[in-house]
């Protein structure tokens, strides 16, 4: 009996290791799309900055990192990275770089920087199974660390490639909560303390920590008022919070805040009504009845009046600043629209449709409420704190599509919950009940791995024996079962094909498909960037559309003005005035500037639709933000109120900079026979402005498919005094120089030599 | 020769009539703008009919300049933009108002089509609401006729074209809406009674079914995007000329009804998974439960189709079906 019951748990724990490592092997496997097709390559445009900074850190050092002041950037201004970024992702990965030259393993640092995401994708998927295991069930935890390994609303911030501070942030959030869960349910300092730790891992890594610091308290706040007070809980909390607090003080971007800002005084309130709770219990305990109630009456009373009082009072002395503009958007969600333009143009922080929570989630999306529904249903103290996670996770999405991020883990320990809860019952044998080995052995179908294939029809095969008991009886089970699997089977092919289709590209190479399917591979951004490194200055300077400036410094290092850390609008607006200027008021602008190069992306060519042409409304809309009397946005639309480019456009745009320097010489070139010269094919039309040529600036380079021009601003000599040929100058110069020194006077004298007269002063003219 | 002299002779009556004019009209101007002054201290948006616009807007000298909306109010036109468009419009006149930007340069003046159609026949407009500008000298521009299909009409973009037009700057000030906090306090008030008239018996506060309906309520309005129509605000179907359609043709916008349709499917699938989970745990009749499982897993499985295939309607090329195309 013993040794049966030995080897049974011997069995339990290799099915759950082997399906976590299987989950790990297909998570990262299938996040390898755009590695396979394309090479190992950083991504986009943030994660250019990210690699840029951590191998500056791996080649300087930490410290000099901390220090690190970047005049590369937003010149003439420059910009201190080491106390405006969340170190932790470099930290991450300067770390494993460490170890690994260490080992003797020489890595270069830009293979780690690809594969960090994808790695702790596995990471994320162990922290998802320890944190559902602990809150239903082993088999629920094993569901959900394949559901969160293939699940697309992750993959999308973790593909290959994509070395962005939300790669390791999931990971870290899950693992919080899961030491936070422990401890409440342990009430032991040692997991409060880890759970401190991992949130100080959380505060170094991503700006989203503030959801951990309110959620906490939130789940807090809910024991205590569901009268479920512990001594558990009071340590846990305490030590948490103190803890996390000091700790998240530490990172030089964060600061002071977490004293000073609204978004995390809930902790520090939730921390004193715990004391508060903490005092009573003790005095009830200690007091008589009559003496508690009044004492109880009177303290509270004062308490809230004392704690509300100094709320106020410091938040309009000023120490406690109000709810910042990012934050205060996620309440009222009207309020970006109006008072943040900059928020509401980016597309990251619009409202969500149903439709982009199914293409993220898929069946997840269906089934998560069902495991809503038996949390709340078998509630205790740790199920508390996940139904707010999903509760406050759901609303988050809905008003931001950037914040699915933090839904999909919910979702999928939720979604874990009810498949396993489904498959517990119906693949349980009724007369030898093995409930635990059976249900974590369907989770192999998400992941979709061969061997699992014969393990199910076995299964299978082995209800059918037991037919006549008083269960639902073998058929009607294995529908059940066969038809679950089906739906798990279109969930798996899903994510798959979205991971393919939609998530893994870099967009740095654009791939093209031929009608006969064959593939063309577009490197044009990579082209110029290199150029730019090669035949340009040092320190030559390049002013382009905020949106390349990570990558102008990531791969070509030549300094920007403006990139995508947006903090100055000013200096934007600047750079937006520039190009929709006509060229000789751009050409005052570069110069007080000291631009050297203009770098514009244009698709026209190839029909690239998100070139500058298309995002230059923005361009005007900032400019005309910050330079109201000299750019208005109304003179780039026709009369009718139309943006375009033909030959119908409104002067202004046919004149300004931004228009020349895209279409520059592109009206003498003819794509194919079919369409006229000069027909962009991302507008569908032939340009209106075709024969111009540029004063200021002159051509430099463009690249195979036009898609980067390059144009290099010109020294005011070299338009305001052309050179004339020799046979036309009116002057002559003579070449030979005639001395007017003759032989008389070859003895050199100096002019004006002082006369000096004996017996006479000086005299100072 | 002759008709020179004649055009001498005419200039200089010209000359003598002008210089008489202006005198009485110099008298005239400081009138009007007492006029208007006076006007103005009883509303801030003047109302014009036909006589008095070709007065204080139309005739010549004037030092100041005059917005004018061109709207048609009576509810019998059934304009409900116009109203709109009112209101924003007499916030922007309202905050004109505060001392640090008030002055007689800048007047406020609205045109009802019911009271001066013939203005709306001089300008030749046939549509409502219009904002245009009049400035003080000068015919209005094109620029000068304020851009609502672009801009909109929000009390802000109006001052910033008036900023633009005038060099005035307005800043705007609404008044508080307190119709919001109102209704939560009435909301707080009632739900506080509620629980005060049910205090000796507040059981169904511990029921978790209750709690568990509107936790997944709350699920299923955020999921169906109840948050993207609240932003937005999309029509409740598409009244197209082939019919009403009812899904949004593209993975970018959705309709209000649309999104009802997948807050039932959704329900439908929750509520087959729960049948089929409770079945397997039930205690009692056998042939009661094996039913429910089927009937469970068969809502499951063609709902969760209906949903994908709408899905894949929405979705351009994507390839994957289950059950029905």
């Amino acid at each position: 009996m013993k040794k049966n019951s030995s080897s049974f748990s011997g069995w339990k724990s290799l099915i759950v290791f082997t399906v976590l490592l299987l989950a790990w092997v297909c998570g990262f496997a299938s996040r390898l799309f755009a590695v396979i097709r394309f090479e190992s390559i950083i991504h986009e445009f943030d994660p250019w900055f990210n690699y840029r900074a951590t191998a500056y850190m791996v080649e300087h050092g930490f410290y000099n990192f901390l220090n690190w002041f970047d005049e590369r950037a937003w010149y003439p201004l420059g910009r201190i990275v080491g106390g405006t970024v969340y170190p932790g992702l470099m930290i991450t990965s300067g770390g494993i770089h460490y170890v690994l030259h260490l080992l003797n393993i020489p890595v270069h640092i830009r293979d780690i920087c690809v594969f960090l995401a994808p790695i702790f994708s596995g990471l994320t998927a162990i922290s998802t199974y320890l944190l559902t295991k602990e809150l239903w069930s082993v088999g629920a935890g094993l569901f959900a660390a394949c559901f969160i390994a293939i699940v697309p609303g992750y993959i999308s911030r973790s593909v290959a490639g994509s070395y962005d501070n939300e790669g390791i942030a999931i990971f870290a959030l899950q693992i919080t909560y899961y030491l936070w869960v422990k401890s409440v349910k342990t009430g032991s300092v040692f997991w409060a303390s880890m759970a401190a730790l991992s949130y100080f891992y959380m505060v170094s890594a991503w700006g989203g920590y503030v959801f951990i610091i309110n959620l906490i308290p939130l789940h807090v706040f809910t024991l205590l008022l569901m009268g479920r007070y512990s001594s558990r809980l009071f340590t846990s909390y305490t030590v948490f919070c103190i803890l996390g607090l000091l700790f998240s003080m530490q990172i030089p971007f964060v600061g002071f805040q977490p004293i000073r800002t609204s978004e995390h005084m809930a902790a520090l309130g939730v921390f004193a009504l715990l004391i508060a709770v903490g005092a009573l219990k003790h005095l009830q305990s200690v007091l008589s009845k009559a003496e508690f109630k009044y004492f109880f009456i009177v303290a509270s009373i004062t308490a809230a009046a004392v704690v509300f009082l100094s709320v106020v009072l410091l938040t309009y002395a000023g120490f406690i600043a109000p709810w910042s503009g990012r934050f205060y958007s996620l309440w009222d969600t009207g309020y970006a629209k109006i008072h943040i333009p900059i928020i509401a143009s980016v597309s990251e922080h619009q409202p969500t449709t149903w439709f982009s929570f199914f293409f993220d989630l898929h069946i997840l999306v269906t089934t998560f409420p069902v495991g809503l529904w038996y949390c709340i249903k078998h509630i205790n103290d740790e199920r508390v704190f996940v139904v707010w996670y999903a509760i406050s996770a759901v609303y988050f999405a809905g008003v931001m599509v950037r914040l699915m991020l933090t839904l999909t883990p919910v979702v999928c320990m939720l979604s874990g919950i009810a498949f396993s809860r489904l498959f517990e019952i119906f693949l349980k044998d009724d007369e030898n009940p093995s409930g635990p080995e059976s249900d974590s052995e369907p989770e192999s179908s998400p992941t979709r791995t061969l061997p699992e294939k014969p393990t199910r029809l076995r299964k299978n095969k082995h209800t059918d024996q037991s037919k006549d008991n008083e269960g639902l009886g073998s058929n009607v089970r294995s529908f059940v079962i066969v038809g679950i699997l089906a739906t798990l089977l279109m969930f798996a092919v899903h994510c798959t094909w979205v991971t393919s289709n939609a998530y893994s590209s870099p967009s740095i190479v654009l791939a093209s498909y031929a009608q006969d399917g064959s593939r063309q591979i577009l490197d044009d951004f990579r082209e110029a960037y290199y150029w730019l490194s090669q035949n340009t200055d040092n320190d030559a300077r390049v002013m382009s559309w905020w949106d390349y400036g990570y990558q102008i410094a990531g791969m070509a290092n030549r300094t920007t003005l403006v990139d995508n850390n947006t903090w100055n609008n000013s200096h934007i607006a600047l750079v937006g005035k520039a190009m929709s200027s006509t060229e000789p008021d751009a050409y005052k602008i570069m110069k007080s500037l000291d631009v050297d190069y203009v770098l514009v992306i244009f698709g026209g060519v190839i029909g690239y639709s998100g070139d500058d042409i298309n995002k230059f409304l923005w361009m005007v809309r900032i400019a005309e933000g910050e330079h109201p009397k000299d750019i208005r946005e109304s003179d780039y639309f026709t009369d009718r109120g139309e943006f375009r480019v033909d030959a119908e456009g409104s002067p202004t745009l046919l004149n300004c900079l931004m228009y020349k320097l895209s279409y520059y010489r592109f009206g003498e070139l003819q794509l194919d026979f079919r369409s006229p010269p000069g027909f962009d094919r991302t507008r569908n039309v032939v340009i209106g402005n075709k024969n111009f040529d540029l004063t200021y600036l002159e051509e430099a380079y463009t690249t195979e498919h036009w898609l980067v021009r390059i144009y290099r601003v010109k020294n005011e000599n070299e338009f305001n005094r052309p050179r004339i040929p020799v046979s036309l100058r009116k002057i002559k110069r003579t070449d030979t120089f005639i001395s007017k020194k003759t032989s008389r006077r070859k003895k050199g004298l100096i002019k004006n030599r002082p006369v000096v007269i004996r017996g006479k002063k000086s005299v100072k003219s | 020769m002759k008709s020179c002299w004649f055009c001498l002779i005419f200039l200089f009556y010209l000359i003598n009539f002008g210089n008489g004019q202006s005198k009485t009209k110099a008298q005239n101007l400081g009138e009007k703008v007492q006029q208007l002054m006076e006007m103005n201290m009883k509303r801030t948006v003047l109302k014009f009919n036909g006589p008095r616009f070709k007065e204080y807007v139309k005739s010549a000298p004037r030092n100041y300049s005059v917005i004018v909306m061109f709207t048609a109010l009576a509810p019998a036109r059934s304009c409900s933009i116009c109203r709109h468009a009112n209101d924003e419009f007499t916030i922007v006149a309202n905050s004109f108002r505060y001392p640090q930007t008030y002055s007689n340069k800048l007047f406020f003046a609205m045109v009802d089509f019911d009271e001066g159609s013939d203005v709306f026949q001089m300008l030749r407009l046939n549509a409502a609401p219009v904002f245009m500008h009049f400035p003080s000298k000068g015919k209005p521009k094109n620029a000068d006729t304020f851009d609502i299909q672009r801009v909109g009409f929000a009390a802000e973009s109006i001052a910033k074209w008036i900023a633009e037009r005038t060099d005035i700057q307005i800043r705007v000030f609404r008044p508080t809406n307190y119709s919001g906090t109102l209704a939560m306090l009435m909301l707080f008030i009632l739900v506080a009674g509620f629980l005060y008239m049910r205090r000796n018996n507040l059981d169904f506060l511990y029921n978790k079914s209750l709690w568990g309906v509107c936790a997944v309520f709350f699920c299923f309005a955020m999921v169906s995007g109840q948050m993207w129509n609240h932003i937005r605000g999309p029509p409740f179907v598409h009244h197209s000329h082939n019919g009403i359609s009812y899904f949004h043709g593209s993975s970018q916008g959705q309709f209000v009804l649309e999104s009802y349709i997948v807050i039932v499917l959704n329900a439908a699938i929750v509520i087959g998974m729960i049948m089929m989970t409770d079945a397997g745990l039930r205690k009692g009749d056998v042939r009661m439960r094996q039913i429910f499982a089927i009937v469970g897993l068969v809502i499951v499985n063609v709902f969760f189709s209906i949903i994908l295939s709408i899905f894949r309607s929405k979705a351009h090329g994507y390839p994957y079906s289950f059950l029905f195309k």
